[in-house]
């Protein structure tokens, strides 16, 4: 048991008395101590919490226990007690524990004055405390560190519209420091007419519960500090705590992406544009083409029949005229073709030097754009090693956009839809491959692909394919098809690398 | 008149096959007709004395590429190209790979006889490569500037819109060109023109 408390004290002492059992039953550290300093009695509480047995604290000097930091401060609040100055103190010192560890504390201590005067100290144990405030300090900083680091602007608002939180997003996109913008009414980020409603939203809300807005989100047009507008994606939520209502809205500025969304209807109209006068100059083209042969063999027939009929002895003079104006209508449906030709040819070509890469990634997210992609895994297989290669990207374009929208039309309904755009170079040729998983083409339909006006599409002209020979002709290159093995049907192209 | 010279005639059209073997057989010629360039390097050994009618626009393999493949297997017979009309910068680089002449689908004349005739004949050494420079030099710039783009192939509408001025003129300057540069086509032009290391520009 140890040594007992000084008998001098007025204190509880028998084990069985009430107020000895309440004492030691006590979930907080308890200690007498003497003017001295010195312990006269301590509960278990308080031996749990220093970590010594009661007989080893006993008369021990409480400053020893003390933090060394601590016990100045203990010391003049003790002699102010002592003194009568005060009643009582409440103090956080800390203690050290037998194991060497810091234990922080609140001790409260009053003096029973009587013939012998002591003191009673409380100790709570500060470490749970602590620990939760550390707890929500680093969850507070966890957050912190999201509200600072989420590209969207978050803005919280009290039930009356006024700001209490405005992130750096938001001082971005809004141009308000959040100094500036705290305890503002969230209307000054509005244009009119909102930024007069805005508040009988809110009390409309209060009132009704009606959500227009919280929990469902849309675009609406946000004010920057300059007065200059622009459109944003609004999501509201809303936390209730207590009686409190606050609103967090998340906002992304759009400026960008409708920005980029134009960008590419412009381009793709622009492409559309061009392929439509590009296919009435191909179109002419791929019929000049198809025209000159039959009309080169008339010409050659011609020939030579009037050579065969100079062999022969007695020719009607009728024939010999008739012959030579068949040669002339030939001639002039030659020189028709020749004016076709060089109408065509008014459509300059611009070639300049192009990453194949670049055209691929352009091309593809062109016709990807609409409901025909849906559904279809697109894989773009390039090499960034490849060289450059000089031609008409516009035209090359069309080729690759043709091919791509054709494999996409392909797979339409089938069950497997995989899009492949493959690049490589070879041979001083950069060959581009446009891979579907569609159902394919059979051989016969496979060998006159590329003549004009010759279709599998119910309502095609028969013309995109042919055109996509003529440009890939025109600038030395190649183009072919050939049915997959598994299934699908491999178009493929070559540009030379040098032009 | 017949002639122990064997035409080859290598084009994927029917027609112009059929129609170009009568007319060389009409002119004393044996004709062998090919409907890809993979059936014609099949054709072995090949007649001493042979020249060859080649499409530059073939499946599979173009006629570049042929006379690429020719040349790497030695294969000596002269080429005379074939191309639709205006397609003189295909033309061109069919010339730079070694072509002996190139002639534009349909011919109202005898053109493709007396191109045969030319590329049976061992290249003329008798108008060097001093005279044809001295043709050359003999060209006003603004001629020289209207050669360029006769042999890149621009018809006159863009050659007026490249040179700015008027397709009126440009015509006069053509004529003026073959004049002084003694050629009769423009494929004859144009190889007078490699000949002095004139490149056709774009």
């Amino acid at each position: 048991m140890g040594q007992k408390p000084s008998k001098s004290v007025d204190a509880p002492t028998a084990p069985d008395d009430p107020y000895r059992r309440l004492f030691e039953a006590a979930a907080i550290g308890i200690n007498w101590s003497g003017p001295d300093d010195r312990l006269i009695e301590v509960n278990q509480k308080f031996c749990a919490l220093v970590g010594y047995r009661r007989d080893e604290l006993l008369s021990r000097n409480i400053q020893e226990i003390t933090h060394p930091d601590d016990r100045a401060e203990d010391r003049r609040r003790i002699a102010s007690l002592m003194s009568g100055e005060i009643s009582s103190y409440s103090l956080e010192k800390r203690y050290i524990h037998k194991d060497g560890t810091i234990i922080p504390a609140r001790t409260t201590s009053s003096l029973m004055r009587g013939r012998h005067p002591y003191r009673v100290a409380i100790i709570e144990d500060l470490r749970p405390q602590q620990k939760a405030t550390l707890q929500q300090r680093e969850s507070a900083a966890r957050l912190k560190s999201i509200f600072d680091a989420v590209p969207d602007a978050m803005i919280v608002i009290n039930e009356r519209g006024i700001i209490e939180s405005f992130s750096p997003s938001a001082e971005s996109m809004f141009g308000f420091s959040a100094a500036e913008a705290i305890g503002q009414n969230v209307k000054i980020l509005m244009p009119s007419p909102y930024r007069e409603q805005h508040d009988s939203y809110l009390e409309r809300y209060r009132k009704t519960g009606e959500r227009h807005i919280i929990g469902i989100g849309r675009v609406v047009t946000g004010q920057r500090k300059d007065g200059t507008t622009f459109p944003m994606e609004l999501s509201v939520g809303e936390a209730i705590t207590g009686d409190t209502r606050l609103f967090t809205g998340f906002i992304r500025d759009l400026t960008e992406r409708e920005r980029s969304e134009r960008r590419i209807e412009q381009l793709q109209a622009e492409l559309m544009h061009v392929a439509r006068l590009g296919e009435l100059g191909q179109m002419g083209a791929a019929l000049a083409h198809e025209l000159n042969q039959p009309l080169a063999a008339i010409v050659n027939y011609l020939l030579a029949a009037r050579r065969l009929l100079q062999t022969l002895p007695a020719v009607s003079p009728r024939i010999s005229e008739a012959m030579e104006k068949a040669a002339a209508q030939a001639d002039r449906a030659g020189q028709v073709i020749r004016r076709l030709r060089a109408f065509v040819a008014r459509r300059e070509t611009d070639r300049r030097e192009e990453n194949v890469n670049g055209l691929i990634e352009e091309a593809a997210a062109l016709a990807l754009v609409g409901a025909k992609s849906a559904g279809v895994t697109t894989r773009l297989m390039l090499r960034p090693d490849l060289p450059p290669v000089v031609v008409d990207k516009v035209q090359i374009q069309q080729v690759l956009l043709n091919l791509i929208r054709n494999a996409l039309e392909a797979m339409d309904s089938s069950e497997k839809r995989v899009l492949t755009v493959e690049a490589a170079a070879q041979d001083g040729m950069v060959t581009v491959t446009v891979t579907d998983t569609g159902p394919g083409l059979s051989a016969e339909v496979t060998q006159n692909l590329f003549q004009p006006f010759v279709t599998t599409k119910p309502r095609g002209m028969g013309v995109g394919l042919s055109i996509c020979r003529s440009i890939v002709e025109a600038h030395g290159g190649r183009i072919w098809a050939t049915p997959r093995a598994a299934g699908g049907m491999v178009f493929a192209f070559t540009v030379p690398v040098e032009a | 008149m017949t002639d122990d010279t064997t035409i080859f005639i290598l084009d994927d059209d029917d027609a112009v096959r059929d129609s170009l073997s009568m007319l060389v057989e009409s002119a004393g010629y044996k004709a062998e007709t090919f409907a890809s360039c993979r059936e014609f390097l099949a054709r072995s050994p090949l007649p001493s004395r042979a020249c060859l009618l080649l499409d530059v626009h073939m499946p599979e393999m173009t006629g570049l590429q042929l006379q690429d493949e020719m040349a790497r297997r030695g294969l000596k017979v002269p080429v005379i190209v074939m191309t639709g009309q205006g397609d003189v910068p295909i033309a061109v680089r069919a010339m730079k790979a070694g072509a002996r002449d190139f002639i534009e689908k349909p011919c109202s004349d005898n053109v493709i006889l007396d191109s045969i005739r030319n590329a049976m004949t061992p290249p003329a050494k008798t108008a060097g490569d001093p005279a044809i420079a001295k043709r050359v030099a003999e060209l006003t710039p603004r001629e020289h500037d209207v050669m360029l783009q006769m042999v890149a192939g621009n018809p006159n509408k863009i050659t007026a819109h490249n040179l700015g001025i008027s397709p009126r003129t440009v015509e006069i300057h053509r004529a003026r060109v073959m004049e002084k540069m003694a050629a009769r086509s423009l494929s004859e032009l144009v190889r007078l023109a490699l000949a002095v290391g004139i490149e056709p520009e774009k």
